[in-house]
């Protein structure tokens, strides 16, 4: 730890002592009063503060009423609440006032967390979206990220699989996995079972796969609101790991009054949202016969073109008895399925003066629309808060998740179960005679790694986690306008990863079943101090400052076991009665971080704004001379409605401009990487060491530098609302791996090297068009444009693979967007010959690795969404739809279900044809046929493959318009108590429908679990999304 | 109240001074799973583990776990690649890999981390404390080994091994550049040159084998005979590989026996042969047979057809038994698996680095038709085969045809055929006119080198 940081600790702890001491009581006047509404009904939970006296503030009861003890005898109290208009009210005496709000759509007035503080909306300087509870509740989704899909602008939200409890991909104008604060404790959304990498037939593992995410631990109904920091200067505040944005979320906590109890489930049932249709058996057939006939005419023209042992009797023998089985199985509909998915929830909210407390439990169930998958969740929380005295509350979160979910094998690779039913045989059926599962390799396509139903059924793979959250806090109030605060939180995480082949499955066979136990333990705490200072000077002038101090540690372990050879019709499973462990293995990681936090805001009169903040970061993921990082960040904005010349405008209610710089950092790049190090190993029996990694004693943080220059409007009060945000970030010092010289003895190190710019626009727009009594309209529209461009790299041009044993299938290269496809250029079909047609870059007559060119990006354009609110009395209708222009997508799968009748081989020595390589899809059904059709696919073939994989015939637009929600609701509120206050009883569509030219399951979809930008947007067969209808009810009492 | 409040500032106080206090625990976290680059090399036992990591680093999958020798076979002809449609594989079995190819790009760079290890050791030998010199030079002599064994592997897949003359030999990497900085092709003699000189020095080093899995005296004459061989210098190469034969430790099994060689390990045939255990397999299995009933898709590295005329042609000749056309699926068909690599249930398949009957191919080679007609005939007694009499290999070349046929059916499989024929000038006649007998450099190396390291012609 630095030298001069210690006066400053040792004059705060001073500070402190004397503060504790100096604290008095003073008083003391009593007001009491009132508060309703225009119709006259009473309203609880209003604000009510003492103007210019920041710790005099009270709460109305259920009943709207309050009471508040102040230390003047005169002075103005400042009344406000969510949907209606603040009011400054001048008060001296005792009289009881009567206070009258009045609606208003205007969201000026709400309050929003800005990271270790709160501000007005109208007071942020800084590109700040929040949403509210009432945005995203009732949707049936496991991850709260689901939930804002097309809510916020510059904030994409992707799901890459439809695997239940998949993580989703979650990227802030274009960098991706930003940090999440849950109520103060910070997370990265990260996957620790070690089951969802894929691997490959050997064993290996090829990509990160599909991955579980920790955020989807949180019921997203026990979440208040959701702030997400855009700007540098809102996110630095959490400088260390801020780089990417930070999204704050902030669970429901106590109110005082009766207690409320509300009940909520639903139930529906998921379906594919959409197929790939294939041929069935006749159309199967029809393509091999087109495949051989087309090559006979071939040979007959030119038998040089083909091999020279070639017999044309492959050609014109007939198909054996196996292409006879007569039947005709759509492999997709063998295992898919509908599946239910249902959620309960009951929690109760209450208190009173000293103590107000919110608990909720929820069980939330999803069944895979792939047979055999489920993700089951069970979730606690308790959130209390307790008034000590008049100067100290204390309180605490806890949150306990257990969540089970079997998870779909190989999710994503060459022997998932997806990806072998998009290329099996038609022709071949699910069970044999003997009801045994089918025996692939006796069927007509050679894709299949399994029999798909057998691998759903007999491969079972299970992760379980335990996971608990839990913060203590005490707020003291040292002298009026100065207040500390202190927290410690701690979160757990113990997972479980079982899985186990059966013998008769292609990888458990030959060794008699195999096993994997794996278990991730995690244990992270954090200890959070900061001294709030708010006050106002002579009426106009306010001010609040924060000083603090947080020190975070987290210790990670992740052990693993192999085992194989299980005792055969035995039923066992378990590692312990496997014959031979094959490999074992236990890592234990671990990183820390320090923090001295410090941010001011000023304003004269709420129309003058300015912020400053700065972060001073130590990581012990870097080398000690490059491990403290400072981020600064200022702000400033200027409410222009609140000067003379606009301030009696009828219609403009509020016009605020803001302008922010910003430094954040970034410190992902794993443990231990700075240093040099050599790990063990065996040979013969005994361990030794060899080297692995090489270090880099100058690794440091990655910066992230952006300006922002954004206005906020509010027009009518608040029937028309909006923002622009215009912005230039750009990411240097990146953490990369650079390409080493060979002869180093490594392949890559670690560095800081490189430069990313990105420039975006955000637009939103929120309306109510019609707003009476009985029918109500509110819409509202966000629209993004994000452009990265590479402005240096350490390796000019390095390919990269979204796979490791795949060709290269993305390239870096200056000028270009991160995630740019690399390949060969398809120029379309030969209308003489049927041939498909390739650019020759290099003009050197051949296409090869030399011809391969840039073919789109995988990051889109443009994105947004655009939501309606509809009401009409009791009825309410939600309309959300989200889309996305201009990003593309590596269909890697494609290749495989539009081969056009290409067989790699398979017939005997007798030319007899047994197996093709895989069924296609019915694009080919509009394959070239005969000289002048003019169509895309070329010609079947039997001998030559008229495909190639890495060409853009497979890079795909990936555009679309989606209807993410509807949800139509009708409710109860009954004039006289009864059981309950209110009844919602609602019907729900998820993904209802998709406008898009993507020939794959998904346009969302990103295979290789888009954990890395780098190698974004590739399909290898992803688990497809899910169409949910589902029915609830919501009941408060 | 005042009792609260004197809690509450201890609690305070305790809060804000812990972290202060646990400052530098938080920060420097060192890893419990590895051991720090700087540490390792200071101490006898440290050493030692370096040692077996010499090893480890040689049974990396890219390396002698796999791919390096079933590379070399299946850009040949006696094998081919399945897979599922693999752009790279492909490319390998059509001979027309490209500078991008994944597969030539791990074995490059894994072989070169076999030699960084190796050089740590050389570079730190000398001033270990507590090693006695007999255990120092041995060590070293295995250090200096495992660099020969690299550089050559690099020379003869990557440079032009087979003329001296030429500039494009490799870059060697002797340990004494800071590691960023590039290093540039040497000449293919200046590559030999580094290479016999390691092996010279390696071989005064060594002592006497204490087991095939370990480098010995024996096993670096053995290496020593393969380079001379390959360099053209034939009467050296026929002593070093007399040494060998007449070291006592190996012996060649009888016709019956001699397919011991892959379903036992360490036999007598064994001169290094890189050990694997169940607990640490090798690749060989899954990538060569899989299991019994495998479709092309699912194997990797497939015996050609080829292969299956080549030993048609030789009807007495056992070892085809450890070629099978016969037992796969019609999707392998006409091409076949190697049964070197058996054991499905282990996978702990052996790397058969250097045996016995090379040796006496590699004298019998240098020592020409007249010479080396009786080690030929060893071998092909050993496996059951007629003799062959001077009618049958009357010239140079019947002879050189002779050996090549016994080179191809004795060690097919091991990691030899694609040298063999680049080193006797056979490429474009066995395999194609428009066949590159070595692999490109991998793109990676030359943008990693800024183009210092200058790509193979034809690439």
């Amino acid at each position: 730890m630095p030298k001069q940081f210690k006066p400053w600790l040792l004059f705060t702890l001073v500070n402190m002592q004397l503060l504790l001491f100096c604290q008095a009581q003073q008083t003391d006047h009593l007001i009491q009063g009132k508060i309703s509404n225009k119709e006259g009904s009473p309203l609880p939970n209003v604000t009510i503060a003492v103007k210019a006296k920041p710790s005099e503030v009270t709460q109305s009861d259920a009943e709207g009423n309050f009471s508040i003890r102040t230390s003047s005898a005169s002075g103005v109290l400042i009344f406000s609440t969510i949907g209606y208009a603040s009011r400054e009210v001048k008060y001296s005496g005792n009289n009881p006032m009567v206070i009258q709000l009045q609606e208003t759509v205007s969201s000026l007035g709400e309050v929003v967390l800005t990271g270790y503080l709160k501000q007005k909306k109208s007071d942020i300087t800084g590109a700040i979206s929040s949403i509210r509870n009432k945005d995203f509740k009732d949707q049936p989704v496991a991850n709260l990220a689901q939930s804002i899909q097309g809510k916020v602008s510059g904030l994409l939200v992707s799901t890459p699989s439809g695997t239940p409890g998949a993580g989703l991909l979650v990227s802030i104008r274009g960098a991706g996995n930003p940090l999440y604060v849950v109520d103060g404790v910070p997370m990265l959304s990260e996957s620790n079972s070690s089951l969802s990498s894929s691997y490959n037939t050997q064993g290996e593992e090829m990509g990160s796969g599909q991955n579980i995410s920790s955020i989807s631990d949180i019921n997203p109904d026990d979440i208040e609101s959701i702030e997400i920091l855009k700007d540098a200067s809102s996110a630095s505040i959490y400088g260390a790991r801020a780089a990417n944005g930070v999204v704050l979320i902030t669970t429901k906590r106590g109110k005082n009054g009766k207690t409320e109890f509300s009940f909520n489930a639903y139930t529906g049932f998921q379906k594919v949202a959409r197929k790939i249709p294939f041929l069935d058996s006749k159309g199967f057939v029809a393509l091999e016969e087109d495949a051989r006939q087309q090559d006979l005419k071939l040979y007959n023209q030119d038998p040089g073109l083909f091999p020279a042992d070639f017999d044309p009797a492959l050609l014109t023998n007939p198909l054996p008895e196996g292409w006879k089985t007569g039947v005709n199985n759509n492999w997709l509909d063998k295992i898919f399925r509908t599946a239910p998915i249902s959620n309960l929830e009951l929690s109760a909210r209450g208190g009173n003066e000293k103590t107000r407390f919110f608990m909720a439990g929820n069980y939330f169930g999803q069944d895979g629309i792939v047979i055999e998958n489920f993700y089951k969740r069970g979730n606690f929380r308790l959130n209390v808060d307790n008034k000590v005295s008049n100067s100290v509350n204390i309180g605490a979160n806890m949150a306990f998740t257990y969540a089970r979910n079997r998870r779909s094998f190989n999710d994503d690779t060459y022997t998932g179960i997806v990806t072998n039913a998009l290329g099996a045989s038609p022709l071949m059926p699910v069970y044999d005679n003997g009801g045994a599962y089918s025996d692939f390799t006796q069927y007509q396509a050679s894709w299949l790694s399994d029999n798909p139903v057998k691998s759903a059924k007999e491969i079972k793979a299970y992760t379980t986690n335990y996971r608990f959250v839990g913060t203590a806090f005490v707020d003291i109030d040292l002298l009026k306008p100065l207040k500390f605060r202190s927290s410690f939180s701690a979160d757990y995480t113990n997972l479980i990863d079982d899985q186990f082949f059966d013998p008769i499955t292609t990888d458990g066979e030959t060794v008699g079943g195999k096993a994997i136990k794996g278990t991730y333990r995690n244990m992270t705490w954090l200890n959070e101090n900061t001294l709030t200072y708010q006050n106002t000077f002579g009426l106009k002038n306010h001010f609040t400052g924060l000083a603090g101090f947080t020190v975070q540690s987290s210790k990670y372990e992740k052990t693993s076991i192999r085992a194989q050879g299980f005792p055969a019709g035995s039923g066992l499973e378990n590692i312990s009665s496997a014959s031979s462990i094959t490999s074992a293995s236990a890592l234990n990681y671990g990183w820390g971080l320090m923090s001295f936090i410090g941010r001011a805001n000023y304003d004269y009169d709420g129309k003058y704004l300015l912020a400053v903040s700065a972060r001073y970061d130590g990581s012990s993921r870097f080398a000690p001379s490059g491990r403290w990082g400072l981020f600064p960040a200022f702000s400033a904005g200027w409410v222009l409605t609140k000067e003379p010349f606009l301030a009696n405008s009828s219609w403009l209610t509020s016009l605020k401009l803001r302008l922010s710089y910003g430094l954040t950092g970034d410190q992902e790049i794993g443990d231990f990487r700075y240093q040099s190090y050599w790990i063990p190993g065996r040979y013969d029996g005994v361990a030794g060491l060899r080297p692995f990694n090489i270090g880099n004693s100058n690794l440091t943080w990655q910066r992230n530098k952006m300006f922002n220059l954004g206005a906020d409007f509010e027009l009518f009060r608040g029937r028309l609302s909006g923002s622009v945000e215009f912005f230039k970030g750009n990411r240097t010092k990146l953490l990369s791996q650079a390409v080493l010289p060979a002869t180093s003895g490594f392949s890559s190190i670690s560095i800081n090297a490189g430069d990313i710019e990105t420039k975006g626009v955000e637009f939103s727009l929120m309306a109510y068009p019609i707003r009476n009594k009985n029918f109500s309209w509110s819409t509202s529209f966000n629209i993004s444009y994000i452009h990265d461009r590479i402005r240096s790299l350490y390796t000019e041009g390095e390919l990269l693979s979204a796979y490791t044993d795949l060709f290269p299938t993305h390239i870096l290269k200056v000028g270009q967007s991160v995630g740019s496809f690399w390949g060969i250029k398809y120029q379309g079909v030969d209308t003489q010959t049927g041939d498909p047609k390739y650019e020759d870059l290099n003009k050197d007559g051949v296409i090869d690795d030399r011809d391969q060119q840039i073919l789109g990006k995988a990051t889109p354009n443009f994105f947004g969404g655009w939501t309606n609110d509809l009401k009409y009395r009791q009825w309410d209708l939600s309309i959300a739809t989200q889309f996305s222009i201009g990003n593309k997508v590596y269909n890697l799968i494609r290749s495989t279900y539009q081969t056009l009748g290409w067989s790699d081989g398979g017939w005997d020595a007798n030319n007899i044809l047994y197996q093709v390589y895989a069924n296609n899809a019915t694009i080919v059904n509009r394959r070239w046929e005969k000289p002048g059709d003019k169509t895309d696919i070329p010609r079947a073939s039997l001998i030559f493959p008229n495909y190639l994989q890495n060409s853009s015939q497979f890079v795909e637009d990936a555009s679309f318009f989606r209807i993410r929600t509807v949800n139509l609701g009708y409710t109860i509120r009954p004039k006289r108590t009864t059981m309950f206050t209110s009844l919602r009883l609602y019907l729900q569509v998820q993904n209802l429908w998709m406008a898009t030219k993507y020939y794959g399951f998904d346009p969302e979809v990103s295979s290789n679990g888009g954990g890395s930008p780098q190698t974004a947007g590739v399909d290898y067969a992803a688990y497809p999304q899910a169409r949910t209808t589902s029915f609830g009810v919501n009941v408060n009492f | 109240m005042m009792g609260m409040r004197t809690y509450l500032k201890l609690i305070v106080v305790v809060l804000w001074l812990q972290p202060a206090i646990s400052c530098k625990k938080i920060l420097d976290v060192q890893s419990p799973n590895a051991v720090a680059d700087d540490a390792v090399l200071t101490t006898a036992s440290g050493v030692r583990n370096a040692r077996i990591g010499l090893y480890i680093s040689l049974q990396d999958k890219n390396y002698y776990g796999a791919y390096f020798p079933l590379l070399a076979e299946c850009y040949s002809d006696n094998g081919t690649t399945g897979g599922y449609d693999v752009i790279d594989l492909n490319d390998i079995a059509a001979r027309t890999v490209g500078p991008a190819n994944i597969y030539v790009q791990n074995i490059y760079a894994s072989i070169y981390n076999s030699i960084h290890t190796a050089n740590k050791i050389i570079g730190a030998i000398s001033t270990v404390p507590g090693m006695d010199d007999a255990e120092k030079s041995q060590i070293n002599g295995e250090a200096l080994f495992i660099r020969a064994l690299g550089h050559f592997d690099l020379l003869r897949m990557f440079g032009e091994h087979w003329d001296r003359t030429s500039a494009y030999g490799i870059s060697l990497s002797t340990g004494n550049t800071d590691p960023l900085t590039p290093i540039a092709r040497s000449s293919v003699d200046d590559s030999y040159k580094q290479i016999l000189n390691d092996l010279q020095q390696s071989i005064i080093g060594l002592g006497a084998s204490t087991g095939s899995q370990f480098i010995s005296q024996a096993g670096a004459k053995a290496l020593l005979a393969r380079v001379l061989l390959y360099a053209g210098e034939l009467s050296a190469a026929s002593v070093a590989a007399s040494a060998v034969i007449d070291d006592g430790n190996y012996s060649l099994f009888g016709p019956d026996e001699f397919t011991k060689v892959y379903t036992q390990k360490l036999t007598p045939e064994s001169i290094f042969e890189l050990k694997f255990d169940p607990q640490n397999p090798s690749a060989f299995n899954t990538v060569t047979y899989a299991r019994p009933d495998a479709l092309r898709s699912e194997i990797l590295f497939l015996a050609n057809a080829d292969l299956n005329e080549f030993f048609l042609s030789r009807p007495d000749d056992r070892r085809q038994a450890l070629v099978d056309y016969v037992h796969v699926d019609v999707s392998i068909q006409p091409d076949g698996r190697t049964e070197k690599y058996r054991g499905e249930t282990t996978k702990d398949n052996s790397s058969y680095i250097i045996r016995l009957a090379e040796m006496y191919l590699i004298r019998a080679e240098a020592s020409g038709k007249t010479d080396g007609l009786a080690d030929l005939n060893t071998v092909r007694a050993a496996r059951g085969m007629t003799q062959l009499t001077s009618d049958d290999v009357s010239s140079d070349q019947a002879f050189l045809k002779a050996v090549l046929d016994e080179r191809r059916a004795e060690l097919n499989f091991e990691g030899h055929r694609l040298f063999d024929l680049a080193r006797t000038g056979k490429v474009s006649s066995v395999l194609g006119t428009s066949v590159n007998p070595i692999m490109p450099i991998p793109q990676r190396e030359i943008d990693g080198t800024g183009g210092v390291v200058k790509q193979n012609s034809g690439y």
